[in-house]
């Protein structure tokens, strides 16, 4: 009776949520406390350093030597337009794509976290997949890897599907979206639920080609995603497809329980959606905040939700500024904070405890704003609540790296499987 | 709170066999709760969605698996092709002293549920076995598994086994893909507790992975329907 009493106890204590990391799958473990390095995806250019793709290790705590320089840089040879990357589900491994070729390259980082190296490649995401193109999301579920496509083979366009591989790099599954949204882009799940939202970009035509070219092309234009796919995702079917026009990318469900939305960016009408379920079970889009001015087409690329679901910030990339919206009422999101980062900005990723915010520039190869507003960097802030604070930048050209997109975050404890006790001095430590 | 309840638990425990030897739960009384309990930091998972039907949709081939060898809650040795041979199985790698509210607590109670509900449906008791394999063979020896057994009084066929030996853990973690290490204080000691994300398989009669549950998928109805799905296929 008191074994069966314990356990009941056992089961009503939760954890509760306190701050992201919050973009990555909730089926992998999170870094609790003050990240030890960043790990920055980084694209080849040519003639600086080696010219090729590689992943570039930045120290990230405050009282190491290391702190906002390069710790290391693994370089995968060659240019395959880096883009993103997803651990999986144990953490041990990190997956990054190539937009261009479809390679994908897994990395080692539990075994030296500040060195992370490569262990794995695979360079049969076309074959296997049945002709997709352009692995973007990495997205960690049990045992395997869900992925999106952001093209195909055949005729380069953003029709494209969902990919699952298991943790060994063994092809599972692919399905494709639906003949009324084929595009692709992201892929979140929100497991309380069962559902998963998929947003929609363009094909290899499109992200492949020069920015200000493409857009002098108003038919290539034409050929950009509107929509949000609702899945039943243990089905893996699509159920519903919702219109969201100018190229919906990012997605980001809430997190606290009874939240039942998700935030959505779109990149060309620059709106900030609301993807909520209703109270039959479907789910509705509705537009509640412009980002910037969006006859400017300030482009927001990224996003990233607190943990108490409270703040968003907003990265645009044209006018290289965050915004960063209270969202306490997700109808009537405010802007409670912008800020310029730079000639132009990216991804834009915070710590669990929503402490600290770092920020890359850059978008595509073909994308980057050119001379010398093609500032290529990776930026540190603290955040109050109220305001930005610079800590640290690091200068990827000046490093001869490239240029950064995606950052994920490691951490000495966890690879270690420590823990500290308040007398060790970790938990309390904070960025000076 | 759950401090108390892991020093309770801990004590209930004791100190293994042999071996390493764990700290004092007296070591964890500084420790941050949630340092002890961030395998999932998003908090308890409660599914708000009615299960598709069985049969509605595709469970394909994760992995395929090897014969390892086990030892039951009876002290004898069995292959775990023997528990499972021709029958869908449910595996859910454990330990006895977790302590997660999202770990193998959880998963334990899924396991229950689900052999209440084998056991009252005769079509399913004979074509399904549910599994608890422990990784810390060391402590959950058979005396231990047995006495968990007892407590839990399956009504179907529901084992609790781990692994033969130290030796034939690391290739049978590594086969289902299960990591698992101890966790320790930073001067090296073991806190008597693991990091491990929590895993729960799906096995179809030929021994192949069909599906993989953690914390956010582990659900009674859905694990039946997907055994029902399986047990469809021809």
């Amino acid at each position: 009776m008191a074994r069966r009493a314990l356990l009941a106890l056992l089961l009503l204590l939760t954890t509760s949520a306190r701050g992201d990391e919050t973009c990555m799958s909730p089926y992998m473990p999170k870094i609790t406390g003050q990240e030890d390095w960043i790990y920055v995806w980084t694209l080849g250019v040519e003639g600086v350093g080696d010219g090729s793709d590689k992943l570039v290790t930045i120290g990230a705590r405050p009282d190491s030597p290391d702190y906002g320089k390069v710790v290391s840089s693994a370089s995968v040879g060659g240019r395959h337009e880096a883009h993103h990357a997803g651990f999986t589900d144990d953490r041990r491994y990190l997956w990054a794509g190539g937009l261009d070729d479809s390679g994908i390259w897994v990395f080692d980082v539990a075994t030296d976290p500040a060195h992370p190296k490569v262990v794995r490649t695979i360079k049969t995401f076309v074959k296997d997949t049945g002709g997709l193109v352009g692995p973007h999301t990495f997205f960690a579920l049990p045992g395997r890897m869900l992925l999106t496509g952001l093209s195909n083979e055949k005729d380069r366009s953003g029709k494209t599907g969902v990919v699952e591989y298991n943790n060994d790099g063994k092809f599972v599954r692919a399905v494709w979206l639906p003949d009324d949204a084929p595009y692709g882009y992201d892929a979140r799940v929100e497991p309380r639920l069962n559902r998963m939202l998929t947003s929609s970009f363009a094909g290899w035509k499109n992200y492949m080609r020069d920015l200000g070219e493409l857009m002098g092309d108003a038919e290539a234009m034409k050929h950009f995603g509107s929509t949000v796919v609702v899945w039943d995702f243990h089905a893996r079917k699509p159920i519903q497809t919702l219109q969201v026009p100018g190229a919906p990318l990012e997605i980001r469900w809430a997190l606290q329980p009874r939240h039942n939305y998700a935030f959505v960016t779109t990149a060309l009408t620059s709106k900030l959606w609301l993807v909520e379920q209703q109270g039959d079970g479907r789910f509705k889009a509705t537009a509640v905040a412009d980002i910037g001015d969006p006859s400017k087409t300030p482009l927001p690329v990224d996003q990233s939700l607190s943990a108490d679901d409270r703040f968003l910030f907003v990265s645009s990339f044209m006018d290289g500024m965050v915004r960063v919206f209270d969202v306490s009422d997700p109808y009537k999101p405010r802007v409670a904070h912008e800020q310029k980062i730079g000639a132009q900005v990216n991804m834009v990723s915070q710590s669990w405890d929503g402490e600290r915010v770092y920020f890359t520039s850059s978008l595509l190869s073909k994308w980057d704003k050119k001379g010398d507003d093609n500032e290529q960097f990776l930026k540190a802030y603290g955040w109050d609540g109220k305001q930005l604070t610079p800590r640290f930048t690091v200068d990827f050209t000046k490093e001869k790296l490239g240029r950064p997109h995606l950052m994920s975050f490691g951490q000495e404890q966890f690879y270690k499987n420590q823990i500290y006790t308040a007398a060790d001095g970790r938990l309390a430590q904070k960025a000076p | 709170m759950i401090r108390l309840v892991i020093l309770g638990l801990l004590a209930c425990v004791g100190a293994a066999r042999g071996g390493e030897l764990p700290v004092s739960p007296q070591a964890l009384r500084g420790v941050d709760a949630s340092a002890l309990a961030y395998t999932y930091a998003i908090g308890s998972f409660v599914p708000e969605y009615t299960p598709p039907a069985p049969g509605t949709y595709e469970l394909p081939v994760i992995d395929t698996l090897d014969d390892h060898p086990l030892v039951g809650e009876d002290g004898r040795a069995a292959q775990l092709f023997e528990l499972t041979r021709d029958r869908v199985a449910v595996v859910a790698f454990v330990y006895m002293t977790c302590v997660e509210s999202t770990g193998c607590p959880v998963s334990q109670a899924v396991l229950h549920r689900l052999d209440r509900a084998l056991a009252a449906d005769a079509e399913l008791r004979s074509r399904v076995v549910l599994v608890s394999l422990s990784f810390d063979p060391e402590r959950d020896d058979p005396a231990r598994l047995a006495a968990i057994r007892a407590a839990n009084a399956p009504e179907s066929d529901w084992r609790f086994v781990t692994a033969s030996s130290e030796d034939t853990l690391a290739p049978l973690l590594e086969d289902f893909g299960q990591p698992v290490a101890r966790l320790r204080f930073a001067d090296g000691r073991w806190t008597g507790l693991y990091r491990h994300v929590l895993k729960v398989f799906l096995l179809d009669r030929a021994h192949r992975v069909r599906n993989v549950y953690s914390t956010g998928f582990l659900h009674a109805e859905l694990v039946l329907n997907d055994v029902r799905t399986l047990l469809m296929e021809r």
